[in-house]
């Protein structure tokens, strides 16, 4: 590789790391993630096997036999090498061996069978409680007991003298596993959410909304500005261009004080005799009304400047000839200043549709989605799924399967969009070889 | 000059009217943080500085100081700044000058994560963060916040680059010096400009973000003004307006001093940074 490559890449180095570590991972992993059912309940890291009375009945929910759930959860007796083991310590070699020789591998379902079959031997304890106490050793129970992996569970179960058909033993280990697994379930459940196309039409309804104010608010905004003398055009592009740099929160915050039953809109109607009540909240149109207002004022601002500087570049002799020759101002918008925006407004509404479509920041700080899911569009649907809801159990699998969607779409129209704003134009070739 | 077409005073009255709201939004923002006003009157009518006792008094059990807040969220501004702008420098400089294999890809790559929403990525690295223990830390914000604005930065950056003529940096090769001294010595003075302003741009950006923190950094220890404000507004079960705008103020004054002093700047990379 040539000198001059290496201090490319080295110039570039620092940036990619950056970019790959948190932003091209991030989508790989938004695919993965999409294909398991990750949540808090089954934790983000790897689980275990355990066989409880919370998992027995999540086996029956999942259809397993009567018998062997009794056989899970029953106790056996098994004669191992174990056991014996533990008797020989407690009780001496004698009984031990005698056990060993005569019961090796013998299973009994319940203690007293166990006992009965002690009785037989000669070198047995005198004692019935010592006999009731060796048995106790050979108890053997799958039971509230923690395995780390699933042959170690089905070993276990198996050892337990509990016969499992290959199809016993894969629902069992699918079924009582705390960790995550992998599934293709997430976009099934997704299709199955009854409030999934009203929330997809919302998005719909969102964007198409938001975006007519913002352009035609930041084209009335930037035309008028243009033919007003420079000191009040100023003024009012400060006034306009404040709701794009002011933080999220507080421009939120002011839309709030004036919708509250306590803030401004109420206290003045009060003097009408109209009773106070929450503004943006009371209705779904009202809600809708203010989140298409909040958003669109803030795209106003970025359509006011865009199309402003395009304004700008306007010569102005044209616009003075054209007034000779006795156009309206109509007419010159029409004609004149309006051709001069084509691309400055396809450029808003590509680069908006996107933005709005997985935004929803200004949605979450004002409305949350509500009344009643009146406002919840795609993304806050994704959000609110896994990253915070009231149900207390984050979906993280299924969150992202959410999130998946609008990643797709996103990836594939930012494509679309590099084809349509003339890729090749940005590439220029570097003049100096070294 | 004057033609009729020009004509103010209708237009002047028009967007007047329609500014209306807005102006008076802003007029209450500041003028609410220092009055009290009675119930149900709009008009206020003592003046006061309880409000802003949130500076001066300890803060409930369970809450941050505020100081910490800003102390936290400059720290986040201001780191997220430094490291953007760094790696988009050079990034930029590379892309709009060097040779390098893939530069193709490269600068496609850059300029599809620039339309791309990063927004729908925040599952994910929510849950890489907690994965790599960096979850409620200010260093993951930081990490995150640097990277998802990258994109934006490097694009800047080299179009900035892309004005500089080529003859001062043949020049500097004609005189002998290396292509780095000449990146270091001669062009980047050169677009200094357009480095403020991109400086300005992430720390505003930063400064404003929201979700990021909220999400990836939700404890007390991380937490900075965004949030902090966010989560006073939703706990309280009866609103105090004023003191939330208080908060307000104190947490959009950078913001406004930052304005009045980059408006041009700020106008221009607003308008042409999102361009392509």
């Amino acid at each position: 590789m040539r000198r001059a490559h290496l201090l490319g890449l080295g110039f570039l180095s620092p940036a990619l790391v950056i970019i790959v570590m948190l932003f091209l991972v991030p989508v790989l992993l938004t695919v993965m993630f999409s294909f398991t059912n990750m949540s808090t309940a089954t934790g983000i890291s790897g689980g275990a096997y355990e066989i409880n009375s919370a998992s027995l009945r999540k086996l029956a929910d999942a259809g397993a036999q009567e018998s062997f759930l009794d056989a899970l959860g029953q106790e056996a007796f098994v004669v191992d090498d174990a056991g014996i083991t533990a008797v020989a310590a407690a009780y001496g070699e004698q009984f031990a061996n005698e056990i060993g020789s005569q019961m090796l591998g013998e299973r009994f379902t319940s203690r007293r069978d166990l006992e009965r079959a002690f009785r037989k031997l000669k070198s047995r304890p005198r004692s019935t409680r010592d006999i009731k106490k060796a048995a106790d050793l050979f108890k053997r129970s799958v039971l509230n007991v923690r395995f780390e992996t699933a042959d170690g569970l089905v070993g276990a179960v198996t050892g337990n003298g509990i016969a499992m058909t290959p199809d016993q033993q894969e629902l069992l280990t699918r079924t009582i596993y705390t960790g995550w697994s992998w599934t293709t379930d997430n976009f099934a459940l997704m299709t199955q959410i009854p409030y999934i196309w009203r929330v997809a039409g919302n998005t719909v309804m969102y964007v198409v909304l938001t975006l007519s104010v913002s352009v035609g608010l930041g084209l009335f905004l930037a035309i008028t500005t243009f033919y007003l003398p420079s000191l009040p055009a100023a003024s009012f592009r400060a006034i306009w261009f404040l709701p794009r740099i002011l933080p999220n929160v507080i421009f939120v915050l002011m839309w709030k004080w004036l919708a509250w039953d306590t803030g401004f809109i109420s206290s003045f109607l009060a003097n009408f005799g109209v009773a106070p009540r929450n503004w943006m909240l009371d209705t779904d149109i009202h809600a809708w009304v203010f989140i298409v207002l909040i958003n669109g004022m803030v795209g106003a601002s970025l359509g006011m400047i865009l199309f402003g500087s395009a304004i700008k570049a306007i010569p102005q002799p044209m616009l003075y000839a054209s007034e000779v020759d006795g156009a309206s101002r109509w007419q010159q918008i029409r004609y004149i200043i309006l051709p001069q925006l084509r691309w400055p407004i396809m450029f808003i509404c590509a680069y908006s549709t996107l933005s709005l479509m997985t935004s929803f920041e200004y949605i979450l700080l004002s409305t949350d989605g509500g009344p009643g899911g009146a406002t919840e569009v795609w993304s806050l649907m994704a959000f609110h799924t896994a990253l915070d809801n009231y149900a207390g159990n984050l979906q993280y699998g299924l969150g992202a399967a959410m999130a998946l969607v609008l990643v797709i779409v996103g990836i594939l129209a930012s494509l679309v969009y590099l084809r349509i704003f003339n890729f090749n134009d940005l590439v220029a070739k570097p003049r100096i070889e070294q | 000059m004057m033609s009729s077409n020009f004509r103010a005073w209708p237009l002047f009255l028009l967007l007047t009217v329609l500014s209306l709201p807005l102006v008076t939004m802003y007029v209450y923002l500041f003028v609410d943080t220092v009055t009290d006003t009675t119930a149900g009157s709009l008009i206020p009518d003592r003046f006061t500085l309880q409000h802003w006792r949130f500076l001066w008094e300890a803060p409930e059990t369970g809450r941050v100081s505020i100081w910490t807040v800003t102390l936290n969220t400059f720290v986040f501004a201001i780191c997220t700044t430094l490291v953007n702008v760094s790696a988009s420098v050079t990034a930029g400089y590379a892309l709009s000058r060097l040779n390098m294999p893939f530069k193709r890809f490269f600068l496609g790559g850059i300029l599809t994560l620039h339309a791309f929403p990063t927004i729908t990525l925040i599952i994910s690295i929510f849950l890489i963060l907690q994965m790599i223990g960096l979850y409620n830390t200010l260093i993951g914000v930081i990490l995150v916040k640097t990277a998802l604005e990258l994109p934006f930065g490097i694009w800047i950056m080299k179009g900035f680059f892309d004005n500089v003529p080529w003859e001062i940096e043949m020049a500097g090769l004609q005189d002998g010096a290396s292509r780095f001294t000449v990146w270091w010595k001669l062009v980047l003075p050169q677009v200094q400009p357009g480095i403020a302003a991109l400086a300005v741009f992430v720390f505003l950006s930063a400064w404003s973000e929201f979700i990021l923190p909220q999400v990836l950094a939700p404890s007390g220890s991380a937490q900075v003004l965004s949030t902090y404000l966010s989560n006073l507004i939703f706990d309280d079960v009866k609103p105090d307006f004023n003191m939330f705008k208080s908060v307000g103020v104190f947490y959009a004054l950078p913001v406004i001093v930052i304005y009045l002093i980059f408006n041009r700047q700020l106008m221009n990379i607003y308008g042409g940074g999102t361009k392509g």
